[in-house]
């Protein structure tokens, strides 16, 4: 077969070219670490990256709301717990005041009383760090709970301005959960309400208010037959909220964990599929270029030689 | 017996013939880098006897023609494989840049860094439902709360903004294939009527029992500059014309262009090619003009129509959500985003300029309501009867791993269609090109029978003049 001037030099563009290519790709990978970087190469692969980045996205996020609610759910949890002392207070005073003859006694009791009435509308009324009311239910711009007070000064009634509704968020693809409680629910469903719940009968500054009247009044037999039990269901009822609030946390930490493992794998799945093989790619592309090298000196000897530079 | 005088003029007709051998290796070497041209060769004989008493005598040598080493067949099948390469190559070109505006590039900065596509729509999409996460904590109307309602207002206003330039860059590349089509259809035709033009040349040249190698060479160029813009189907004639058929349309026919390709455009603006004369549409299969339009109507159609498809369920999805829900100031009735696809999305102005008209609440009046928010965020999760039961992240995954085939599937037919046409040149290098140390040869070869007839003509000159000698003593 003869070969012709051009196709000898045609047919050496044509391999350094391809030998150039498989260098760039080459490099390319070496220097990105990466072998997938375009759709292009490797349209499987770039599918499950972006599948997996989005989830990995999410799985951030939900990090994030975990850590949100968590913070919320410090805020109630620090509310609750003092909220159950405080009525274990007013419960040792009922108690106490059973059998209690004493005018200026009671009348210290009713003191006692009417301060933590005071501590809990201040507890009602805890914010959290957002500056979101943690007992208002959704209705939680402003303080839920306001009281009125009486010509002593003492407080007559306490209004619940919140409402019966929380907020959930996701923690998890379809599982919600909520660092909130309405301060009262008096619906009969929905969340319980911390301070007043119908199905649970607590109401506590009604009771408290009622026990201070009583311990002004001297009506011992009210505090002991009534008061006394009524703020048994306060104090069971706000030991509900601290169980529930445990086992919120309890579930935060659980799901936060899982998360955090899901995040890992799919970040270590997205390295797997896109890593370039190092040692493979650089053997190959040590193996290029020795053959670009020796196409080129090759290539410009066999060009340089002709029938013509042995006549001349 | 051939006299003195008749073995003289068979030498001088020989250093005539040596001399045209070493004139036609001088064309052969002037054009050897010329990859048109076909080598030539004198096509010689030895020429007609004469009868004597001892027999039939020699009387030297004739030349017949100069021919040249072309093969029609492997010239058909190079034209055949440039117009897949130039239809290939075309739609790689275009698909790339499709592929370019799209922005999903894998990068890692680091070692450390997990691998990911951060500029392009899918990371514009995942920001969007993790604002509408983080502001399902906190819908309070706080610094914090309106801040997150800020956010998310900004999230949707970058995906609309994705949406709208990827929508006007692939609008532009196809406009720009438009272009091209014209623009190859114009040199098309050039094409056609250099055809006619040499056909009519080489018929003139011929006819006259010459040779036109030179105009054969031209038109086999040109025939292979037309083969890359549209895939042709060719006849030749007795007398040396070449017909040229386009789409089963004849357009060169002897020496007359007999038709012309046109551009036209059917209604949608997207141009297509017919026979302007006969006015039939042409489906061309090969050429930058096919592969302007498969790139066109193909690939790059299904992914305008994807992230059409994409944006309008977006657009439909959230709104019906987000409409019935209420904003800090109890008002409600209000979608999130305008438009209607991908080209027009865009995020309600009100809600743009007030973050706080985003309805994130179920109810009025409770700004800790985030029923509304807590729907749009587990959108993102959610599988959608209208994008072929694929959540919206998976859908616009599921777009641009189809351009990556698209892509890589030419990508693919292009390398080996340049290795076919690689391998089609070579043969035809093996026959019809010029090999520099042949030619050599050849010239040592055509002087040294010119050395030889000019020898023999000094032989016989010496005889003559010893003739002529032993008259004169």
């Amino acid at each position: 077969m003869q070969v012709s001037t051009t196709s000898f030099s045609n047919n050496f563009l044509y391999q350094i070219g391809q030998l150039q290519s498989q260098q760039t790709t080459l490099q390319g990978e070496a220097s990105s670490g990466l072998s997938v970087t375009l759709p292009e190469d490797n349209p499987g692969v770039m599918n499950q990256v972006l599948n997996l980045q989005s989830e990995a996205s999410s799985g951030a996020q939900y990090q994030n709301n975990i850590a949100q609610i968590q913070t919320s759910a410090d805020s109630a949890s620090d509310a609750l717990n003092n909220l159950q002392s405080l009525v274990e207070q007013a419960g040792e005073i009922a108690t106490e005041s059973n059998g209690v003859d004493s005018s200026t006694q009671l009348s210290s009791y009713a003191s006692q009383v009417g301060e933590l009435i005071n501590q809990a509308l201040q507890i009602a009324n805890t914010q959290n760090s957002q500056g979101n009311y943690i007992f208002g239910g959704t209705a939680n711009g402003s303080a839920p709970f306001s009281a009125t007070t009486d010509a002593s000064g003492n407080v007559a009634a306490v209004t619940y301005s919140g409402n019966a509704s929380v907020a959930e968020s996701e923690i998890a693809p379809g599982l919600t959960v909520s660092a909130q409680s309405p301060g009262e629910n008096n619906t009969g469903s929905g969340p319980e309400g911390v301070f007043a719940d119908s199905r649970t009968g607590a109401d506590l500054f009604s009771h408290l208010i009622a026990l201070q009247q009583d311990l002004q009044s001297g009506n011992t037999t009210a505090i002991s037959s009534t008061d006394a039990p009524n703020l048994t269901k306060d104090e069971d009822n706000v030991v509900t909220q601290i169980s529930g609030n445990a086992v919120l946390q309890s579930t935060l930490t659980t799901a936060g964990n899982i998360t955090q493992q899901q995040v890992t794998s799919e970040n270590s799945q997205m390295s797997n599929d896109t890593s370039a093989n190092m040692a493979q790619t650089l053997t190959q592309l040590s193996q290029t270029q020795t053959a670009y090298q020796a196409a080129l000196e090759s290539g410009t000897m066999i060009m340089g030689l002709s029938l013509m530079e042995f006549l001349s | 017996m051939i006299s003195l005088f008749g073995t003289l003029d068979m030498a001088a007709n020989s250093l005539s013939v040596q001399q045209e051998e070493m004139t036609i290796t001088g064309q052969n070497l002037a054009n050897v880098n010329n990859t048109a041209y076909a080598d030539e060769q004198l096509d010689v004989s030895e020429s007609a006897p004469v009868e004597t008493a001892a027999g039939d005598e020699g009387t030297g040598i004739q030349v017949n023609a100069i021919t040249e080493s072309r093969n029609p067949l492997l010239d058909s099948q190079i034209q055949a494989e440039t117009s897949t390469t130039g239809s290939l190559t075309a739609q790689q070109t275009n698909l790339q840049n499709a592929e370019a505006y799209l922005d999903e590039q894998i990068t890692s900065t680091s070692s450390s860094d997990v691998p990911d596509s951060p500029n392009g729509l899918a990371a514009g999409l995942s920001n969007l439902f993790n604002s509408f996460q983080s502001l399902s904590t906190n819908t309070g109307d706080n610094p914090n709360g309106l801040s997150l309602r800020q956010a998310a207002v900004q999230s949707a206003q970058d995906v609309a903004a994705q949406f709208n330039q990827v929508s006007t860059q692939l609008s532009t590349v196809q406009s720009n294939l438009n272009t091209d089509v014209k623009n190859d259809v114009a040199s098309s035709n050039q094409d056609l009527n250099t055809i006619a033009t040499l056909n009519e040349q080489i018929v003139a040249a011929e006819a006259g029992g010459g040779t036109a190698d030179q105009l054969v060479d031209q038109r086999e160029q040109t025939l292979e500059n037309l083969a890359g813009l549209a895939n042709f189907s060719t006849t030749a004639e007795a007398n040396g014309a070449i017909n040229v058929s386009i789409g089963g349309v004849t357009m060169v026919s002897g020496g007359v262009a007999a038709d012309q390709l046109e551009t036209y455009d059917p209604g949608n603006g997207q141009l297509q090619v017919q026979a302007q004369n006969a006015g039939t549409q042409i489906t061309l299969t090969g050429g930058s003009i096919a592969g302007e339009i498969t790139a066109r109507d193909g690939a790059l159609a299904s992914l305008q129509s994807g992230l059409n498809t994409l944006a309008s369920q977006l657009i439909t999805q959230v709104n019906s959500i987000y409409s019935p829900g209420y904003d800090l100031n109890g008002d409600t009735g209000q979608d999130l985003f305008t438009g209607t696809g991908a080209a027009n999305m865009g995020v309600n102005s009100n809600v743009v300029n007030d973050p706080s008209q985003f309805q994130a609440a179920g109810v009025p009046g409770a700004a800790g309501d985030n029923k509304v928010v807590l729907a749009l965020a587990a959108l993102g999760n959610q599988q959608l009867a209208g994008l072929n039961n694929q959540t919206i992240s998976s859908n616009y995954a599921q777009t641009v791993s189809d351009l990556g085939n698209a892509i890589s599937s030419v990508t693919d037919k292009l390398n080996t269609s340049q290795a076919v046409s690689q391998m089609l040149s070579n043969d035809r290098a093996a026959t019809s090109g010029v090999s520099l140390d042949g030619e050599m040869t050849n010239l040592i070869q055509y002087q040294k029978a010119y050395e030889a007839s000019a020898e023999m003509i000094t032989t016989l000159n010496e005889m003559l003049q010893t003739v002529v000698a032993m008259k004169t003593t």
